[in-house]
């Protein structure tokens, strides 16, 4: 089998590392300002898509299709954002005789519709968070409107059917606020997603978002993994998971994994998926939503199950039944936490930081994982995709010992030339509710709200004093005459690689 | 050799000699020892030699005009400016003293996708001038004062550098 991977960055890095492990051939694919990425480098082939924009490159079906024909692969991989989970896709991979990577296309359509996965959830008999069990219609007036949310219950979400990621999506505290948030969500859902269709759900106090990864291979078996814990999520974004959570029993985990099974079956589903809950204070939980892919978080399962999910998702592709058993995949082995490093700086609102990427020291040592695409001096983070840079994942025996080998690792990580989301996360592993395992999904902008704009890298005088010394050193050096040779900006350093470097021992 | 180094908001009289594979560095009046080695390219391993024998590792950029320098350290990046002792040279920029002229510059490069004010407008502190798309993302520009706006150097749909002049203040 040869695999096509319909992606860029660390994802397709990583399903590259999986068909080369397993002898498949892969054929990597790029826009034009991806030409030098790692992706490209560590293929077996690679070819272009043109365009920087997704639209004008990763999410050109037709371009796709067409490459996987000229390459002669026989499989696509479609990673996870991008055309992961569109329909479209996997039905034109099918028709030029293509294996998808993933669920059949009615899948998708089933759990892409979020009315329509809340009613399969429904059928099979699963909780779902308390709302309306369909759309609005397109026509209900404001005092209609007004009337479900009534029954509903405030506070609500307003929320697109299309939609996910938190876009598309309003609070209404009361029922003053509900004509305006209607409208926004409506505009918001049909731009982001073509379709203005909405409907609400009662917003949960205080909950955590616990989700199920799953797989399921076509003779019908599905195969449940420990739960993650999502609930470090900054504006309904995920920016930290871990597995297992502190929440959850074994007997709550028994339980999440009955329902996340039966909603799998309920559409048929096949190859890796995830299956998401809210669960509350009491213990209660409810299912949000499915997504219908890898997802980002994959590699805590893998370090809690010890099983490859991305190499299971290329095997369940190519016919292969599962022999993996419940009783392994829902006893964790240790805890595993990861942090999504984004470039994008903390001290600016959070605001993207592409460009140009001029030094970085990588961390390592003992339970440390790091899933990167590749972010190399000399190389730029470009602006046109999500800024996620590197997945660090740190794997413990405990909970405390998964989360002081993370921080110990964060410590060590630099990314020089852009800002990244590093120190913000040293930050967070300071939270003494953090470290306890103390949150829910309004915890992290709670926290940041309290923080009131307080810098997240603040440099102490000591640390001053030494930045003087070294730049005392590099004037003293360049002033003896081992200058010149340093390309400015560049990929290069001030520090010169020079020929004699009397006052310097090489290290 | 004598330095005039600039970190922070100070600038420090800073004397420099090497002593064998050491460096003896007097920063206004307090004398280090600090032996060096390079590490890399950019990176320098720094012992502070004293009652302790403190470790550091740096790493140095230089970004912008000459002189200037990113001091990359564990907690953080500081700022360095580096010229010659008593070269001052004509009018440091203050940039934005309390009544003076405020450049707004992109941060990251991006799609120039709105702007929200023209010349003449008064702009109060925070008030969104420009969005910036990056990433995916809209971004809004405020503005980090009040006052008035001075010249606008950009147009909707333009793509921008970062640190591209974007408009004034004043």
């Amino acid at each position: 089998m040869k695999v096509l991977i319909a992606n860029r960055g660390e994802i397709a890095v990583r399903v590259i590392r999986a068909c080369r492990e397993m002898g498949l051939p892969s054929v990597a694919v790029y826009s034009d300002c991806d030409r030098a990425s790692l992706h490209v480098r560590y293929a077996d082939e690679a070819y272009p898509l043109g365009g920087n924009a997704p639209s004008e490159s990763y999410l050109r079906i037709d371009a796709l299709i067409e490459i996987a024909r000229r390459s002669g692969a026989d499989a696509v991989h479609p990673g996870y954002g991008f055309l992961a989970e569109n329909e479209a896709f996997a039905r034109a991979c099918a028709a030029a005789g293509l294996v998808f990577v993933g669920p059949p296309a009615e899948a998708i359509e089933r759990m892409g519709s979020k009315t329509s996965a809340r009613q399969a959830a429904i059928e099979a008999g699963v909780p779902v968070v308390p709302g309306t069990t369909g759309p609005l219609p397109p026509n209900a007036t404001e005092a209609e409107i007004s009337s479900v949310a009534g029954q509903v219950g405030y506070p609500i979400f307003v929320k697109a059917v299309a939609g996910g990621g938190g876009k598309g999506m309003r609070l209404v505290a009361e029922p003053a606020e509900l004509p305006s948030a209607v409208r926004a969500a409506r505009s918001e859902a049909r731009s982001s997603f073509g379709d203005p269709a909405i409907y609400i759900e009662r917003q949960l106090q205080r909950p955590r978002h616990i989700e199920i990864q799953l797989l399921a291979d076509a003779s019908g078996t599905v195969v449940p993994f420990t739960e993650r814990e999502c609930s470090i999520q900054r504006r309904h974004q995920k920016v930290l998971e871990e597995s297992p959570s502190v929440a959850v029993t074994p007997a709550k985990r028994r339980e999440l994994a009955d329902a996340a099974v039966a909603v799998a079956r309920a559409v048929g589903y096949v190859n890796a998926g995830t299956i998401e809950f809210l669960l509350d204070e009491d213990g209660r939980f409810y299912f949000l939503e499915m997504n219908t892919r890898l997802q980002v978080e994959h590699p805590i399962t893998e370090l809690v199950s010890g099983v490859d999910l991305v190499r299971w998702q290329l095997r369940i592709a190519r016919g292969e039944r599962l022999d993996l058993s419940p009783g392994l995949t829902l006893s964790p082995r240790g805890h595993a936490v990861e942090c999504r490093i984004y470039a994008e700086d903390p001290d600016n609102n959070f605001l993207p930081s592409a460009g140009l990427v001029l030094g970085r020291r990588v961390p390592g040592g003992p339970g440390i994982r790091r899933d990167d695409g590749g972010v190399t001096p000399g190389l730029e983070v470009p602006i046109y995709y999500d800024p996620l840079i590197a997945k660090l994942t740190a794997w413990g025996g405990s909970r405390d010992e998964a989360v002081e080998r993370l921080g110990r690792a964060l410590g060590e990580y630099e990314v020089r030339g852009i800002k990244t989301s590093i120190p913000f996360f040293r930050w967070l592993f300071q939270n003494d509710d953090f470290r306890a395992g103390r949150f829910d999904t309004t915890f992290l902008d709670r926290e940041l709200a309290a923080r009131n704009g307080v810098p997240f890298v603040t440099i102490a005088a000591g640390a001053e004093h030494i930045a003087l010394l070294a730049a005392a050193i590099h004037a003293f050096e360049r002033a003896a005459g081992n200058a010149g040779a340093a390309p400015r900006g560049r990929a290069a350093s001030a520090w010169t690689l020079r020929a004699r470097s009397d006052g310097l021992r090489n290290g | 050799m004598l330095f005039d180094i600039e970190i922070g908001e100070r600038v420090h009289r800073v004397s420099v000699e090497r002593e064998g594979a050491r460096y003896r560095i007097v920063v206004d009046g307090r004398a280090d020892v600090v032996d060096a080695a390079r590490v890399d390219s950019a990176t320098l391993s720094l012992i502070v030699v004293g009652e302790r024998h403190e470790s550091h590792e740096v790493a140095l950029l230089e970004r912008g005009e000459p002189g200037a320098l990113e001091v990359h350290l564990r907690a953080g990046v500081v700022a360095a400016r580096v010229r010659p002792a008593g070269s001052r040279r004509g009018g440091a920029q203050a940039p934005g003293g309390p009544g003076g002229p405020v450049k707004l510059t992109a941060p990251m490069p991006g799609k120039i996708v709105k702007v929200l004010v023209s010349p003449g407008d008064e702009v109060g502190p925070r008030q969104g001038l420009v969005v910036v798309e990056a990433m995916k993302m809209e971004n809004e520009l405020r503005a980090p004062r009040q006052g008035r706006v001075a010249s606008v150097h950009v147009q909707e749909g333009a793509l921008v550098e970062a640190g591209r002049l974007l408009l004034v203040i004043e």
